[in-house]
């Protein structure tokens, strides 16, 4: 992965004692509130609803060891022994005092991470397929591009200052794992039909209040010139932008307020100024980069496989975590094994600092050092030989992480909710543990297929519920906490957003629900049908008929 | 109200224009060479009359309005090279992007120690992106 060399490392040292000088002078009362709330955002410190929270950038979710065992250290030292993966595959930390921050930052800036832009109206960390380089559908490697745009994006004077965040998501296969459709420049790398390789670039979706698949802006763009473009739909949207209001500022509203088109228009024209220009990446530049992505030492595809068999039939509960939780990898003899961050005991996405150094140990053993983290709030050693997959299984399962359900219904994506979040207006945790313990027959589960359930404790949907197959919005309703269901929601390739099935749920009714609209696609499934499948061909009215029986109708 | 300005405290040096860009359209160069503009103004018509002009004011009325680092950018890209200020809500902690997006002037909000504002332009000495004073990452100089 991409090491630091000493300009990185001077930017990141400078970082820290800039932003430890800000806290000095905040602390001082030299600094108005609401413009070190800005300055604090900027460098992901949050104050929540019980302490403040810091977001740590894990850029494009990769991770070397040393560095998640720099994590676990930090939750020992400044929070309460444990870390939260968000969606962004970015770390949080809940408890650490505003005044240790400076701190933290420079024991992180000491492994080579930092905070930097993880929240504010700035360019935020650059997300993309945790598969890359490894999966077999892959077209191309992103990671080297999303290593340009980090460099790119990073501190970058011109807009630190948007009208809101800003948030760019690569995808490099066939499938797109990341969730490219629903952010505000979506970039999918691919071969056009002369053969040479390019971006298609998406602009103008997203999530939050207003939620919008992606629209392409540019069909194909050579890769060279990928900075240039960027800058240019940067600029237009940081002069075009609306600023009067917060929940109108994304980018999609612009977008949709003069048409694609139009905007198409405006950028093509700032474009053309800065086109072949000063941010024309080099060649030379670009292996360079690429240069830190090669292909670990593999082993020889005949020392790496193993006939696991006979190890399926003597340990069935191994052969489903396979079958669940590893995928195929594009060298022979290995497989991407991942790691569920979603057991009956922790908040999806939460892992205490015993399990950071034990999945650090792991990744040393039997991953080339090297982890990710997903969006979807799981982790991926993404480089297992076969002959290694059991005894990783078993080490797994002393850390209480060899749980089966990748893909089940119970991997499902979580916010924090209003246990942790300022912004939330309802629970979510105790929901996830309701369904946790509601649906813990895992026949059932994998009988189910895949079905991604996400839950978002507001309205600015940090749950994704909108792309879930089953989505959950919590809403506060006269002093009382209750949900939204939404369904058919998908951010996969076949990306739409899901519809409300109808009026909000209690919170003591969830779990009947979710088993409702469960036993609604048992019934009318057919053969090898998934729940996204059904619930396409049938429509909602066999699902609203279950979930609110006739009192639904009368009321409508 | 300090004024900074080539990279120094400045004692000598011409008022912040009170005449704003869109009036200055209207009245021509007899409103003489130096606007007040901010990010409503209609760019195109600033970049076209900026080679009238010795001076462009450029306010922040919020400092979360990033607008003006944008027309900063596109006025020296365009080999303007007047003065751009900074006016409005400048602060020490933003005069660091100002100076690299192209301001070479700032107005300082009244609270703001110039001294120390003074130590905060080129805090941090590396940089990833091109920028007005010609440092960029390695692979561009």
């Amino acid at each position: 992965m991409y090491a630091y060399n000493q300009f990185d490392q001077t930017l990141v040292d400078q970082r820290v004692e800039q932003y430890r000088d800000q806290t000095r002078r905040y602390l001082a009362g030299q600094i108005p509130e609401d413009e070190f709330r800005v300055l604090r955002l900027m460098n992901g410190l949050y104050i929540q609803r019980l302490a403040p929270m810091l977001r740590v950038a894990i850029p494009y979710g990769l991770m070397k060891s040393d560095q998640l065992r720099a994590l676990s250290q930090i939750s020992r030292t400044y929070d309460k022994g444990y870390g939260h993966f968000t969606t962004r595959q970015n770390m949080q930390f809940n408890w650490p005092t505003l005044e240790s921050v400076p701190d933290i930052l420079a024991d992180l800036a000491k492994v080579q991470m930092h905070a930097i832009q993880t929240s504010g109206s700035c360019i935020r960390n650059t997300t993309t397929d945790p598969f890359a380089g490894v999966s077999a559908d892959e077209i191309e490697d992103t990671r080297p591009w999303c290593e340009l745009i980090r460099q790119w994006s990073t501190l970058h004077p011109e807009f630190a200052y948007l009208p809101r965040k800003f948030k760019i998501a690569v995808s490099g296969s066939s499938s797109d794992r990341a969730a490219s459709q629903v952010h505000d420049i979506g970039l999918h790398l691919y071969r056009n039909d002369a053969g040479e390789m390019g971006f298609e670039v998406l602009v103008g979706g997203g999530l939050g209040r207003t939620p919008v698949i992606g629209k392409t802006v540019r069909k194909f763009l050579e890769p060279q010139e990928l900075l240039t473009y960027l800058d240019a739909v940067l600029r237009v949207y940081n002069l075009n932008g609306r600023r009067d209001n917060k929940y109108k500022a994304r980018i999609k509203i612009l977008v949709n307020a003069i048409g694609i088109d139009a905007f198409g228009a405006m950028v093509e024209a700032e474009w053309q100024l800065t086109k072949g220009k000063e941010l024309r990446l080099p060649a030379t530049e670009i292996e360079r980069v690429k240069g830190f992505f090669k292909a670990p030492d593999y082993l020889p595809a005949v020392q790496a496989s193993s006939d696991l068999e006979p190890v399926f039939n003597e340990y069935p509960q191994f052969a489903k975590w396979h079958k669940q939780n590893t995928r195929d990898h594009k060298q022979a003899g290995y497989r991407i094994v991942i790691v569920a961050l979603k057991n009956q005991l922790q908040a999806p996405g939460d892992v205490n600092h015993q399990q950071m150094d034990g999945i650090a140990a792991l990744a040393d053993e039997f991953s080339f050092s090297e982890l990710r983290s997903t969006h979807d709030q799981n982790l991926v050693l993404a480089d297992v030989a076969q002959r290694d997959l059991f005894a990783l299984w078993l080490k797994l399962q002393d850390l209480g992480m060899a749980r089966a359900n990748v893909g089940t219904l119970t991997d499902m994506i979580n916010c924090p909710g209003l246990d942790f979040c300022s912004l939330a207006n309802a629970e979510t945790l105790i929901l996830s543990r309701q369904v946790n313990e509601t649906f813990d027959d895992m026949d059932y589960l994998y009988d189910l297929g895949e079905i991604q359930l996400k839950i978002s404790g507001c309205i600015n949907a940090c749950g994704h519920h909108h792309v879930g197959h089953i989505g959950i919005l919590g809403v506060e309703k006269g002093g009382k906490q209750v949900y939204q269901f939404t369904l058919g929601g998908s951010a996969s390739n076949d990306a739409s957003l899901g519809k409300t099935l109808g009026r909000s749920i209690e919170q003591d009714q969830v779990v009947v629900v979710i088993g409702h609209i469960l036993d609604v696609y048992v019934e009318l499934r057919q053969t090898d049908e998934t729940f996204l499948e059904t619930i396409r061909r049938v429509g909602f009215a066999p699902f609203k008929e279950r979930v609110y029986g006739t009192h639904q109708r009368s009321a409508a | 109200m300090a004024l900074i300005k080539d990279q120094q405290l400045s004692h000598n040096h011409a008022a912040t224009p009170e005449i704003r860009f869109a009036d200055w359209l209207n009245e021509g160069s007899l409103a003489g060479d130096k606007v007040l503009a901010n990010g409503a103004d209609d760019l195109a018509s600033l970049l076209a009359s900026a080679s009238q002009l010795s001076m462009i004011a450029i306010e922040f009325e919020t400092f979360a309005d990033g607008r003006g680092y944008s027309m900063a950018r596109m006025l020296r890209r365009e080999g303007y090279d007047g003065e751009i200020r900074a006016v409005g809500d400048v602060a020490m902690d933003r005069v660091d992007f100002m100076h690299r997006v192209g301001f070479n002037a700032f107005e300082l909000r009244n609270d703001q120690d110039a001294a120390q504002v003074l130590s905060k332009i080129g805090e941090v000495t590396v940089h990833f992106q091109p920028s007005a004073d010609g440092k960029g990452p390695a692979y561009m100089v």
